[in-house]
């Protein structure tokens, strides 16, 4: 944090670590709910089978990919609304 | 991603990171339970599960592997690219 206008202080040891460790659990619980949203999309319910149909298989992909597009559109457009409101929407 | 640890941030890091992964572990495997007995399970006049109940979860197991191990490559290659995307823009 800056002090006196000299800019900001080098950051410690704990707040270099939690950083990583922060931003591979970001990354982690993104993985986590995608799997558990495209599971329930794709596959059948019934699991009258143990492997995974081609359609499943493929199913799966598309999802994965329309998880991703959501995520980054979603997140440009709660910034611009936020600002457009003054930013004051995570108050 | 790490740039700039010296060698006792890395072990603390690594240290972190693994006590980080045990716990991911124990997440899928709760999802997994969840997952597989709400979709098999729905006969309670036994106590015991049925034989098609149980040929349900085993099924189950080995499709929801299967769809971590293929998600987790689709999940990797697009984080990938939406990185490389972000420090484009």
């Amino acid at each position: 944090m800056s002090f006196l206008g000299f800019g900001k202080a080098a950051p410690s040891s704990a707040e270099k670590i939690a950083a990583v460790e922060n931003e591979l659990k970001v990354v982690a619980e993104m993985h986590s709910r995608m799997v558990k949203i495209c599971t329930a999309k794709c596959l059948d319910t019934t699991y009258r089978e143990g492997e995974l149909s081609k359609g499943e298989g493929v199913c799966l992909d598309r999802c994965a990919a329309k998880f991703f597009e959501a995520h980054q559109k979603i997140s440009d457009q709660l910034q611009k609304e936020t600002q457009a409101r003054g930013g004051g929407f995570m108050s | 991603m790490d740039a700039g640890l010296t060698p006792a941030e890395s072990r603390e890091l690594d240290q972190r990171l693994q006590k980080r992964q045990v716990k991911e572990f124990m997440n899928v495997f709760g999802n997994l339970v969840d997952n597989c007995f709400s979709a098999c399970v729905d006969d309670f006049t036994s106590k015991a599960l049925s034989g098609r109940e149980n040929g349900c979860i085993a099924r189950c197991v080995v499709k929801s592997m299967s769809t971590q191990t293929r998600l987790g490559e689709r999940f990797g290659e697009l984080n990938a690219a939406m990185t490389a995307e972000m420090q484009r823009r």
